[in-house]
């Protein structure tokens, strides 16, 4: 369990910033965790629920509920849409080559389910970044280009 | 009938979409001024008469929904903008709020001020991000103008991570709540307990932006398009194996054929192909043939008499080269991976449709998936289960549309 003196908790509570202290700010800390971080682990889930006084659990079963939470370990999630205006459009070759690019980098890549631009199919999406009518070319340039912060 | 545009802004406007100029030139400054002075009942009946209603997918009449959240009991009242927008082939939120923020934006301030509310959430989905800086920033000059603050109404930006579920109303307001986004049961309706148990106000983006394009003329404008039943227009999204993918907004009574064939919308099949079928309201909606697409228009008794309704207002349009069972296997999976699992019917109900599809037995297995689907309509808590067969059903009561 993290206490009040870890390195995470100080970083939890900084990021918390001008929230109030409270419950209903657990989807918006989660996101200034991820966003910071690039993941939310373990850790961090005890600490949050040290921040805003909530069960550890409740911490756990929130996140784990969300498709953009989920702990890809050191990795950046690279989601590719595979829904079926995407499939039509070509995307499980999109995401084979994505998968190609991928091997020995720190990327993860993932399906995603409609991503709400099916006019612009195939779409991706990276680190916040919507690709839209994505190429082989521009997903694997983007996938060459991760770092770690 | 070819497009209009009174949801979206006419292409050749000049004034950035977060602007001032933007506000007045849409009249939404006008709208302000004039519900300021009107009172709550009188707001309501221009809602009712205008015969607007819910477009995130289940038609309620607006000013009925305002009417209930309005004389329900509680010191405290919210208002909220769903922009989850997860649907399959679901679209329209993202372009209006692309192209013009503050329609939804002033509804949302309308709807506040009208039921009593002081505080209003704009719920959108995490992958929105850019559309999501685009709100954001109108929300600032609505700040600065005072339209937004806290004399008036504050209204706060919630994003979220990536779950289908959460777009449903109860289950957004768990997921501003900090809990699991799993939908509650109802009664009661969140007119009545919402957010906190208090009564909330909750609606699409496209309904807010009615509200605003209503109140920034009169109910005699905003019925000059539509038919007897509907007035006004519709945004639909058009996807798939047509030439112009995109959003459009139609008179409610466009022909369905005028939408995906005039060379100002849809523009055609592409390749030269012939239309095999429309699925029409997204996940949940219906799979029409190219006979009843050709006989229905966009109106809720025309698509009624083929079953169908419009849903979202998607239109995902596939040429006649596409297998449909492969497409009902990838919804499947869709529905089964996005079920909160809290309750039997669906859980399972959603898992069984899987297997059963995964296994090729989509059309001998017919009967067993009426039963399912049955079973599923009747005893699961919200509309995912509730609606998660109906696009399936609708195949096997076309069996011509399935072909090997
Ligand atoms: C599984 C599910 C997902 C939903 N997702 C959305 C959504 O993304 N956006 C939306 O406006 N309504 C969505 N709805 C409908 C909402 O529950 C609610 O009816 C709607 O926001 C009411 O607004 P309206 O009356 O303006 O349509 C969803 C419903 C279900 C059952
Ligand atoms: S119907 Fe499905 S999604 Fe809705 S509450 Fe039940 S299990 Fe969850
Ligand atoms: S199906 Fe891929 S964005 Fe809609």
């Amino acid at each position: 369990m993290e206490n009040e003196n870890s390195a995470i908790y100080q970083e939890v509570q900084a990021l918390l910033g001008d929230l109030p202290q409270h419950r209903t700010q657990l989807l918006p800390l989660l996101w200034r965790v991820a966003e910071h971080q690039g993941r939310i682990s373990r850790q961090a889930m005890e600490a949050i629920a040290v921040v805003l006084n909530v069960p550890v659990a409740d911490v756990f079963g929130v996140a784990s509920f969300y498709t953009l939470f989920e702990d890809v370990g050191e990795n950046v999630p690279v989601y590719i849409c595979t829904d079926v205006m995407c499939a039509l459009a070509g995307a499980e070759q999109l995401k084979e080559t994505a998968e190609h690019s991928a091997v020995n980098r720190p990327v993860a890549v993932k399906e995603s389910a409609c991503l709400g631009q099916c006019d612009h199919a195939p779409a991706a999406w990276i680190k916040g970044k919507v690709f839209k009518r994505a190429t082989a070319e521009e997903i694997e340039a983007a996938i060459k280009e991760v770092r770690h912060e | 009938m070819s497009e209009v545009r009174r949801l979206l802004p006419r292409p050749d406007i000049q004034s950035s979409a977060t602007s001032v100029e933007r506000l007045t030139e849409r009249g939404f400054d006008h709208a302000l001024s004039r519900i300021s002075t009107m009172t709550s009942e009188d707001i309501i009946e221009e809602v009712s008469a205008s015969g607007i209603k819910g477009r995130g997918g289940a038609a309620f009449p607006t000013g009925l929904k305002w009417s209930s959240v309005y004389k329900a009991l509680g010191s405290e009242k919210y208002v909220v903008m769903n922009a989850d927008e997860s649907e399959l082939g679901t679209f329209k939120d993202r372009v209006l709020l692309e192209q013009d923020p503050l329609g939804p934006l002033v509804g949302l301030l309308i709807a506040a001020h009208c039921v009593g509310a002081r505080k209003a959430f704009c719920y959108i989905r995490g992958e929105y991000g850019e559309v999501e800086q685009n709100l954001a920033d109108a929300l600032e000059m609505l700040r600065m103008t005072g339209w937004v603050g806290p004399h008036s109404v504050e209204v706060e930006i919630r994003r979220g991570a990536g779950a289908y579920i959460a777009g449903e109303e109860t289950a957004l307001f768990n997921s501003i709540e900090g809990k699991r986004p799993e939908p509650r049961v109802k009664p009661p309706f969140p007119t009545q307990k919402g957010l906190w148990g208090s009564p909330t106000l909750i609606q699409n983006v496209e309904t807010l932006a009615n509200i605003a394009i209503l109140f920034a003329h009169d109910v005699k404008w905003f019925k000059e398009y539509g038919t007897q039943d509907t007035a006004g227009t519709k945004l639909v999204a058009l996807s798939g194996h047509i030439r112009r993918p995109g959003v459009y907004e139609v008179p409610f009574g466009t022909a369905l054929t005028d939408i995906l064939q005039k060379a100002d919308l849809g523009g055609s099949i592409t390749s030269g192909r012939s239309l095999g079928a429309v699925l029409l309201g997204g996940a949940a909606g219906t799979f029409l043939g190219p006979k009843e697409v050709e006989n229905a228009s966009l109106d809720y008794p025309s698509l009624n008499k083929a079953g169908a309704s419009i849903g979202s207002g998607a239109m995902m349009v596939f040429d006649d080269t596409v297998d449909l069972s492969w497409v009902l296997t990838r919804m499947a999976r869709f529905f089964a991976e996005e079920s909160c699992g809290q309750c039997v019917p669906c859980r399972i109900g959603t898992r069984r449709i899987l297997e059963i599809a995964e296994s090729g037995n989509l059309r001998t297995r017919s009967q067993d998936l009426r039963e399912l689907g049955q079973a599923m309509r009747d005893a699961s808590i919200c509309g995912l289960g509730q609606t998660a067969p109906v696009a399936l059903l609708s195949v096997l009561d076309r069996p011509e549309l399935m072909h090997d």
